[in-house]
């Protein structure tokens, strides 16, 4: 999702009619194909396009790198064949039971797992699948250990085994093929947007809505059921299996390599990584591995080596950029014709009529917060309220708690005393902060997060799916937002190559995407020119004028006394002061703590 | 009893020192270093053909090894390592898993997959103290092991350059800011690493052997190691080399030999979920 909507093409039927001949060119070459080699290499890059399509589901989509897939494809291998030798079940109602072991699992072990950070996931996931290889080699009694399972020929479809390949190519294309057409549907569907927003930066998912946590579990059960599937089919195949070939690490780590070089977390990348490395990897072991033992892995190694460093986006995410450009040069700008308004115009509707009668009711109320780390008391004693309709400052020095308890009420930070309610229900405790987005709290980070591999549209669109579950319409919505927030000239531009003003726009314009009651800005116009901020403030006067209740953490004391209608000051993690910002700016105690004498006199 | 720990102990030091490399990549450079076995491997492939072609005593080659390897790390760094230092993790994991694959290979062409011991004259000797029997060899190796350590954390404390590592390893802008060549300096701590890595290689020979695949054993007793003594802490990496030694031998002997790697590898997935800083690690 490199800033484009394919969908905008006025040639999209044509890239459709591609697609279908690629299909039907794929579906006669096991036909055409007679010599049994061939047939052979086109059986294994099917398969290694659905596996490797399956790791890139979890791995490329949703970035969380798994090297320990095998211990699935495992699974699924001695799985369906044990249930066939043993008690004679169809090995593809094997393969389903296959799955669906690989399926729980996965989940068992992804469950704790996702919490570690990924050079630690991708070690657990290598441990785990040694763990299962170390089983299979030695419990004998089930699984025959070394000397593994050997399926007895008998040809038949119930039997899951052929005696012509043709058959065997057909099935692995069609599970390519669906691999394929899953990875698609997922690509342009809202659960697309949140596996690739939690890639990019996770938090920033959670802060609009994004159940991360169950997004990374579905994306994991997908690629699981798949992964097993092939292990069945594996066994089927080849008619034997055995601990060393189906929990295998190079197959772990063959499944990424596929989607590196074809191109990471798009939808055909893993295909074009198999389409070239399988017959690459057949080749080289027959020319070179025969005459000298090891010289094709060491090649194989140096191809890997080369791709990473030098070629990070893969073979497809090169070509998809050189075919990008191309149907820019040749097609024109998109079909949906939109207007380059920089000016803020109005906000879309954001909220029903009736709600905005109610300002001037305690909206958000605070009691006596606490939150300590280990020995540092960050937040003690914390109470306030915030009423519909207000535009309400957080100001105090550095260090004094207010991100602090920006995080305590969005989720991000569990209180350790306290009450906190909002729209009258109590919102303690509640957490993850994907929750306190759906209930209406949005808000900003004072180091922004822009989701950089997705465009400006994309990166609003997530905030949007939050409410609208269709990815038309909610496209729809976020052209109408970043109109509002001045940010139609780059909507197609990737999020990494905004300015900083842009990426605080697009912060905020994703955050109210989200439709929140209450939204929180951290620091919103730190770091802006001055010209910058006037313009971000009359955003942010804008979005109060339609109803939405603000609190806004700020040092520019030009943007907090002018915006803010009450200010809360905050020092050592307790409130010293209350009140209108002239009451506020007269405060000794505010003064010796934090504006200093010269804001008097300043002002 | 107390045989099997004191025996445990002793190879446990060689595990140390194996870790110790490991730590100290991982906390400066961030890299998980999966190539880090195939060092081993190299380096005891060395001491064998240096023992086999020269008849050099592979606890002397230590003296030609560990500068070598300490120059090879240099020299990898350079070539594999520094161009993808801000590349995402995967990219980083891929190219020392390519160079492992590299180097594995190298040695089953040249070396063949034959396994190679080396015999010494007192390859067998085994010492009688307060009625343990210790193996000489075995004996040798944890008290050279010990030495290097404890000379890479003195290292450490007392240079500039050991206190730059240090420094790096904490905080890079600040690091930079404050006038440390930082790319040299993840140069000298890989070089560290692989230097520790080397001299294990030849102190391991002796009581073990050597082919084309033997690192990726060793290598995933270094991670279970590093993880349980907590991967940014080398004392930990010295306390969980013991530990993980000791481990070894009271696995192998009530529950089975071939089990033991599914005992590593169940406390390392232990550790990782419920205290995945280690027992010394901080953050």
């Amino acid at each position: 999702m490199t800033g484009t909507g394919k969908e905008f093409h006025p040639k999209s039927n044509g890239l459709y009619g591609i697609g279908v001949l690629a299909i039907l060119a794929l579906a006669a070459l096991p036909l055409l194909v007679r010599n049994e080699f061939y047939l052979d290499l086109l059986v294994m890059i099917f398969f290694w396009a659905t596996l490797a399509g399956a790791w890139n589901l979890l791995g490329g989509f949703a970035g969380q790198i798994s090297l320990g897939h095998t211990a699935y494809f495992g699974i699924g291998a001695y799985a369906s064949t044990l249930l066939y030798l043993n008690f004679s079940l169809s090995p593809w109602i094997g393969l389903l039971a296959g799955a669906a072991l690989s399926v729980l699992v996965a989940v068992f072990v992804g469950y704790p797992c996702f919490r570690l950070s990924s050079h630690f996931f991708a070690l657990a996931t290598i441990a785990f699948a040694e763990v299962l290889r170390l089983l299979a080699a030695y419990w004998r009694g089930l699984t025959k250990g070394g000397l593994g399972l050997l399926t007895p020929f008998k040809t038949g479809i119930g039997y899951f085994m052929f005696d012509n390949k043709q058959a065997y190519a057909y099935i692995a294309l069609a599970f390519m093929l669906l691999m394929i057409f899953v990875s698609r549907a997922i690509k342009r569907s809202r659960f697309g947007f949140y596996l690739i927003s939690l890639r990019e930066d996770q938090d920033g998912a959670e802060s609009l809505g994004v159940d991360t946590h169950r997004c990374k579990m579905v994306a994991l059960i997908i690629s699981v059921s798949f992964t097993s599937a092939m292990g069945t089919f594996y066994s089927q195949y080849f008619q034997f299996i055995d601990p060393e070939i189906c929990f295998s690490i190079s197959l772990s780590i063959q499944l990424p390599l596929l989607s590196i070089i074809g191109g990471l977390g798009t939808v055909l990348g893993p295909v074009v990584g198999a389409f070239l490395l399988t017959p690459i990897d057949v080749l080289l072991r027959g020319w070179l591995g025969g005459i000298f033992a090891g010289l094709n892995l060491i090649v194989y190694g140096t191809i890997l080596i080369v791709a990473v460093m030098y070629f990070p986006i893969g073979v497809g995410g090169w070509f998809k950029i050189k075919w990008e450009r191309w149907l820019k040069d040749w097609m024109g700008s998109p079909a949906i014709s939109l207007k380059m308004d920089n000016a803020v115009t109005s906000l879309p509707p954001l909220r029903g009529p009736e709600e905005s009668k109610t300002n001037g009711q305690v909206l958000f109320e605070v009691r006596s917060l606490e939150k300590h780390f280990g020995g540092l008391q960050a937040v003690h004693n914390l109470s306030f309220q915030i009423k519909r309709g207000e535009i309400v400052g957080l100001i105090g020095p550095n260090g004094a708690g207010k991100t602090t308890i920006f995080n305590l009420i969005s989720g991000f930070y569990s209180a350790d005393g306290g009450e906190m309610e909002f729209h009258g229900q109590r919102i303690t405790g509640l957490a993850p902060p994907h929750k306190l987005c759906r209930k209406g709290i949005g808000r900003t980070f004072q180091i922004v997060k822009p989701f950089n591999n997705m465009s400006v549209l994309e990166n609003i669109m997530v905030g949007v799916f939050c409410l609208l579950k269709d990815p038309r319409k909610s496209r729809i919505e976020a052209l109408r937002i970043i109109n509002f927030a001045g940010l139609s000239k780059h909507q197609f531009s990737p999020a990494s190559s905004l300015t900083i003003a842009d990426r605080k726009r697009l912060e905020l314009a994703r955050a109210l995407a989200t439709k929140p009651d209450l939204l929180l800005l951290d620091e919103v116009v730190a770091g802006l020119t001055p010209r910058e901020t006037k313009e971000l403030m009359s955003i942010i006067q804008s979005i109060s004028a339609q109803g939405i209740t603000i609190l806004m953490i700020e040092h520019v004391m030009k943007a907090v006394m002018a915006l803010s209608g009450r200010i809360i000051v905050i020092h050592h993690g307790e409130k010293i002061a209350e009140g209108t910002p002239a009451e506020v700016g007269e405060n000794k105690a505010v003064i010796d703590a934090y504006l200093g004498k010269g804001f008097r006199r300043g002002k | 009893m107390l045989q099997l720990v004191v025996n445990g102990l002793l190879l446990g030091g060689i595990y140390a020192l194996i870790s110790i490399g490991l730590t100290l990549i991982f906390g400066v450079l961030e890299i998980i270093n999966f190539a880090h076995g195939e060092f081993l491997m190299l380096s005891m492939y060395a001491a064998f053909w240096l023992f086999q072609l020269y008849g050099v005593d592979p606890y002397l080659s230590i003296l030609v090894i560990l500068p070598a390897f300490f120059v090879i790390g240099l020299a990898i760094q350079r070539i594999t390592i520094q161009p993808v230092l801000n590349s995402p993790p995967l990219n980083q994991i891929f190219t020392t898993i390519g160079l492992s694959i590299i180097l594995q290979n190298v040695a089953l062409f040249f070396f063949k997959a034959d396994y190679r011991t080396v015999k010494t004259s007192y390859s067998d000797l085994g010492l009688n103290l307060v009625g343990l029997i210790i193996s000489f060899p075995r004996l040798i190796a944890f008290i050279l092991a010990m030495g290097i350590i404890a000379a890479l954390l003195i290292y450490l404390k007392s240079t500039y350059t050991g206190m730059a590592i240090r420094a790096l390893a904490q905080e890079r802008r600040a690091s930079m800011l404050m006038g440390i060549d930082v790319y040299k300096t993840y140069r000298i701590a890989f070089g560290i690493g692989i230097a520790c890595v080397g001299a294990a290689g030849s102190i391991l020979m002796p009581i073990y052997f050597v082919f084309p695949t033997v690192g990726s054993l060793f290598v995933l007793i270094a991670f279970v190691v590093v993880i349980l003594g907590g991967y940014n802490s080398l004392i930990g990496s010295l306390i969980g080399g013991l530990i993980i030694g000791v481990i070894e031998g009271f696995s192998g002997f009530f529950i089975s030999p071939h089990l033991k790697e599914a005992v590593y590898f169940v406390i390392f997935i232990f550790i990782l979920l419920f205290k995945p800083t280690g027992l010394f690690g901080r953050r």
